[in-house]
């Protein structure tokens, strides 16, 4: 993480719009949206909303088609997708819907994953890794390959490799969608654990009301716009 | 860490992550490894095969033509090979001059005989009639080791130091000329003073080389008799050198150039490799590789199409996850590399595999040799040379690593398109991606 104060994340006027067939699709509508360090947010709102793509925007996985991204205080519209790849690394983790755990790792190699690009060196990626695996339960099951881990295991997985080299944010894309409620309660009880203990800035695109629940700041969507934007208690 | 000491110092990390995460999934998508593998191998293997009986056979191709003619290099003055007359003999210090540069300890250790000969046209003529041939005037014992006609004697024998007047003759040209083993003839030339000199000479020993054409003109007689006979005392016209190995002709041509660079700069004498003397035989020869080098050529893009083929749905398979490991922080080239390391690995082993294949069993099974006899026949000569009907397999270093670099190159080239796809995956599209 970079020794940058402001919001971890902030967009301005942004815009996607999709080219679909010789039609054009408008995903993300003029959304100027600031996400400070150490908060707890959910983008909520139907399918089509546009949550994922304003999310995919922050993350860099795409580029918008007008409009400014600023991540840990640095413009990456226009950035080259080495830089974009480098800032992914040293700025944001994921969390996918469906997991995404290399299936050719052992859960301690994905979780390390990150910090191994980044030339962390071995004693202190385990240390980090072990930690967080004792914390979010996974203590034990560091040498298993995803195959062999269940949907709620993977994606606890899937946290602590996001977390796990400091990143400035973590976006979570419907990290609950394929869970069980007990699953999914957990899992959200962790990251809600990591945030308080350890100050991790979560955005999570979703629309199940359990996530909007937990989330202290709730962000909904409608036709690629905000429609409302409220700090919950 | 701040992202500056990152960059510096993270890439030996990452080329190690890309390599784990290449050999991981090739056990991991073991059987699709092992088919991709299976034809590399396959490859390899014929491709070793079939070289290493090629190789074998131009050798013996070059062998026979060497020596049936002029050695893998011969010294000789230019205009010699058309005019073939003794006016375009080597001077003694030429000739001198060439047989203590093939002495010499750096030159001896690859040279397996040298024979230094007069050669010239003639007609012979006995009571029958009379045919034009090659008088070849040759030091008895170092013609020996260096031609392959002292060998094909059927009836007689090969000059001897001692013989004087003695001839040895193509089984041809003793039945054109109604001759039998101690008749007499007469051959006649031209002599060093531009006069038609005759000679009495004795059949001493008949050959039969299996050319038609050699048998039919072809005279070995001592040098030393030539000498008397034409004129020319101990003069030659050319100083042959048979090498142990034909792939030694080009350091062979450039070393007697050094040691000649002053008759060879002024044009009195020149040094030529086989490929240059014997034309027939290269053309034969360069013919031959070229039919090898497209069936393998042929073989190996079918190969080729392939690996494409498995590696590309191998990519297509993975999309999301190399959208993944975008998403994670991998560059796009990085992401390729992963898709491009995979597919090297697996032909470098392959290939290695192939090679190794080929080259047990082609020794194993044909180590012997492999008989075309059934199919060609005893004896069968073309462009020049006499072909054995028994191929013995040849094995180079530099065949064999010829063909695992093609190996590795078809592999890389046949990973880039794969390798180009992963490196252009939409990482927002492929995480919609399901497979």
């Amino acid at each position: 993480m970079t020794n940058y104060d402001g919001p971890a994340v902030s967009t301005t006027g942004v815009w996607k719009v999709f080219e679909q067939e010789a039609e054009e699709v408008t995903a993300v509508r003029d959304v100027s949206l600031a996400i400070e360090r150490g908060e707890f947010t959910a983008l909520a709102g139907p399918s089509g909303s546009g949550k994922t793509t304003l999310l995919n925007l922050i993350g860099g996985l795409t580029r918008p088609t007008r409009g400014q991204v600023q991540v840990a205080g640095r413009e990456i519209s226009e950035m080259s997708n080495q830089d974009l790849a480098r800032l992914r690394l040293e700025e944001v983790g994921f969390v996918f819907q469906a997991y995404n755990l290399l299936p050719v790792l052992t859960a301690l190699e994905n979780a390390e994953f990150p910090m191994l690009l980044k030339g962390i060196d071995e004693e202190e990626r385990q240390t980090r890794v072990r930690e967080l695996f004792v914390r979010t339960g996974l203590d034990g099951l560091e040498d298993r390959r995803p195959g062999k881990l269940s949907g709620g295991q993977q994606q606890r997985v899937a946290v602590v490799r996001a977390v796990a080299s400091n990143p400035a944010l973590v976006l979570a894309d419907e990290p609950t969608a394929n869970l069980d409620s007990a699953s999914s309660e957990s899992l959200l009880d962790m990251m809600s654990d990591l945030n308080r203990d350890l100050g991790v800035t979560f955005v999570f695109a979703t629309h199940d009301g359990h996530v909007m629940e937990r989330s202290r700041r709730l962000v909904r969507m409608v036709d690629g716009q905000i429609d409302s934007d409220e700090t919950q208690a | 860490m701040d992202g500056a000491s990152i960059s510096s110092w993270s890439q030996p990390f990452r080329v190690g992550v890309i390599l784990k995460l290449a050999f991981r999934n090739l056990r991991r998508q073991l059987r699709r490894s092992l088919l991709t593998a299976s034809a590399m191998v396959v490859g390899g293997f014929f491709c070793v095969f079939s070289y290493s009986l090629g190789d074998g056979t131009h050798e013996q191709w070059i062998e026979s033509g060497v020596r049936m003619g002029s050695g893998h290099v011969t010294v000789e003055r230019p205009e010699f090979r058309l005019s073939r007359k003794l006016d375009d003999r080597l001077s003694p210090e030429v000739r001198q001059a060439t047989e203590q540069a093939l002495q010499s300890r750096e030159l001896a250790a690859q040279v397996v005989a040298v024979s230094s000969r007069l050669t010239i046209s003639g007609l012979a003529s006995s009571a029958t009639g009379a045919r034009p041939v090659q008088v070849v005037g040759v030091d008895p014992v170092a013609e020996a080791g260096f031609s392959m006609v002292d060998d094909q004697v059927i009836e007689g024998r090969y000059l001897e130091p001692d013989d004087r007047l003695a001839a040895y003759v193509g089984l041809g040209l003793v039945e054109s000329l109604d001759l039998r083993l101690g008749s007499r003839f007469v051959v006649q030339a031209q002599d060093a003073a531009g006069d038609i000199s005759g000679q009495l000479l004795r059949v001493v020993g008949i050959f039969r080389s299996g050319m038609p054409e050699a048998d039919q003109s072809i005279i070995h007689i001592p040098l030393l008799t030539a000498g008397d006979w034409l004129g020319t005392d101990r003069d030659v016209t050319n100083v042959g050198v048979v090498l142990a190995d034909s792939t030694l002709v080009g350091s062979m041509v450039a070393d007697l150039e050094r040691a000649l660079s002053g008759p060879v700069a002024s044009n009195e004498v020149r040094v030529m490799g086989w490929p240059e003397s014997e034309r027939a035989v290269w053309a034969a020869v360069t013919i031959d590789e070229f039919g090898n080098h497209v069936v393998m050529g042929i073989l190996f893009i079918i190969i080729a199409f392939g690996i494409v083929n498995t590696v590309l749905m191998s990519v297509l398979h993975r999309y999301r996850e190399f959208g993944v490991l975008r998403a994670l922080g991998l560059t796009p080239r990085q992401t390729g590399a992963v898709v491009l390391v995979e597919g090297l690995t697996l032909t470098a082993i392959s290939g290695c595999a192939g090679v190794l294949l080929g080259m047990v069993t082609t020794w194993y099974f044909f180590g012997d040799g492999l008989d075309f006899s059934v199919l060609v026949g005893e004896e069968m000569t073309f462009s020049g040379v006499v072909i054995d009907p028994v191929i013995v397999p040849l094995f180079r270093v530099s065949r064999l690593a010829q063909v695992f670099t093609v190996i590795l190159g078809i592999g890389t080239i046949a990973s880039i398109y794969p390798a180009r796809r992963a490196a252009t995956v939409d990482t927002a599209e492929a995480m919609k991606f399901d497979r």
